[in-house]
């Protein structure tokens, strides 16, 4: 079900934002870097419904929070004349790795053990 | 059970945020130059650019439309009341002599092309065509009797000047560069021959060691565009 939320939304956003008007040039930085922290949230959020842990106020507060500190690091780093967006990028995409590590787990294990399930009963 | 709708809804929300965010993102990339600004004021420049460049179409779009308004205006009121269709015609015949219209028909084509310097021998500065040269073989032509010109798509008109402008040329305060195709309409045997007198500028021009290219149309296709400034006189006026 979680699944096929995503799906829908990611289409429905899909749609809207092909209707939406282009943004300004010098914006679409910002927009790039608060792009890849909501994928790490979203990452972040389907490993933690697998773990168990999935906390409503944690997955909120870190989508908003994590798009926005990266923002304004990125902002900082132009006015300083440091490429500090390029941080926020490396943790992001590390942590998109180790969530879809335990994603991927996840699901090996469990066509590994219906795999078994169906061989015992064969055996049967 | 309830807990994982609202953690379905929830994570179906963000992602219609999620790929919102990338489609306009992608939408903006796409449309802006590949290559990547480094700094805020770069990236700010090519915005104004494009802004501007935009607004230019509009504006020029705008004039375009108007122009044929005003076309259809005229032609009914010189429909309607026979003292403006004299009126009509002695326009049309003004637009014509000032090139404020497309016009097609036969004649001339001439394409003068930078010579290559590893062939030819001999001065360094004439195996390139200069503005002096388009001046020259633009005057030879109106001397033959063209009765329209035009410099890779700039029309020539009685106030048009050539100039030089490092290694662009001028015409009508836009920058040209090589290669240039002139093309004229006229009777084209005069034409040919106007350009082709054995002596002429053309022949010292080819000499030189730029590469001359002379296309004698006889069928009405060459196509001049119109003269896309504007008349203005400021300083004189009608002496009576």
């Amino acid at each position: 079900m979680i699944y096929l939320a995503i799906i829908l939304g990611c289409l429905l956003g899909a749609f809207l934002g092909s209707l939406a008007p282009v943004i300004s040039y010098t914006y679409s930085s910002y927009l790039s870097i608060a792009i890849v922290a909501a994928l790490d949230t979203v990452f972040g959020g389907i490993a933690s419904v697998i773990k168990g842990n999935f906390d409503l106020k944690i997955f909120l507060s870190g989508f908003f929070g994590n798009a926005l500190l990266s923002i304004g690091l990125t902002y900082l780093g132009e006015k300083l004349n440091v490429d500090i967006y390029l941080a926020a990028i490396v943790v992001f995409v590390g942590r998109m790795f180790t969530n879809l590590a335990i994603i991927r787990r996840y699901y090996i294990d469990k066509w590994v053990s219906i795999i078994e399930k169906r061989k015992s009963k064969k055996a049967n | 059970m309830d807990n994982k709708l609202k953690i379905a809804i929830l994570l179906g929300i963000m992602c219609l945020f999620l790929s919102a965010g990338i489609a306009i993102q992608i939408k903006t990339v796409s449309n802006s130059s590949t290559t990547v600004g480094k700094t805020l004021v770069e990236n700010e420049l090519r915005d104004s650019v494009l802004r501007w460049k935009q607004k230019y179409e509009n504006a020029y779009e705008t004039l375009e439309t108007k122009e044929d308004e005003l076309n259809e205006l005229r032609d009914n009121v010189s429909s309607k009341d026979n003292n403006y269709s004299g009126l009509s015609n002695r326009l049309y015949n003004y637009n014509l002599l000032l090139g404020n219209t497309e016009v097609i028909g036969k004649g001339l084509i001439i394409t003068l092309e930078d010579g290559d310097s590893s062939i030819i021998k001999g001065f360094a500065t004439d195996y390139i065509v200069h503005d002096g040269d388009i001046l020259e073989i633009v005057n030879s032509l109106k001397n033959a009797g063209a009765e329209a010109i035009s410099v890779n798509g700039q029309r020539i008109i009685n106030n048009t000047g050539i100039t030089c402008a490092g290694n662009v040329i001028l015409i009508n305060g836009e920058k040209i560069g090589a290669p240039f195709v002139i093309r004229a309409i006229g009777a084209p045997n005069s034409l040919y021959s106007g350009v082709k007198i054995p002596g002429g500028y053309l022949e010292l021009v080819e000499k030189g060691g730029v590469q001359v290219k002379i296309e004698q149309v006889d069928k009405e296709t060459i196509v001049i565009p119109k003269y896309e400034g504007v008349y203005k006189f400021k300083y004189a006026s009608i002496y009576e």
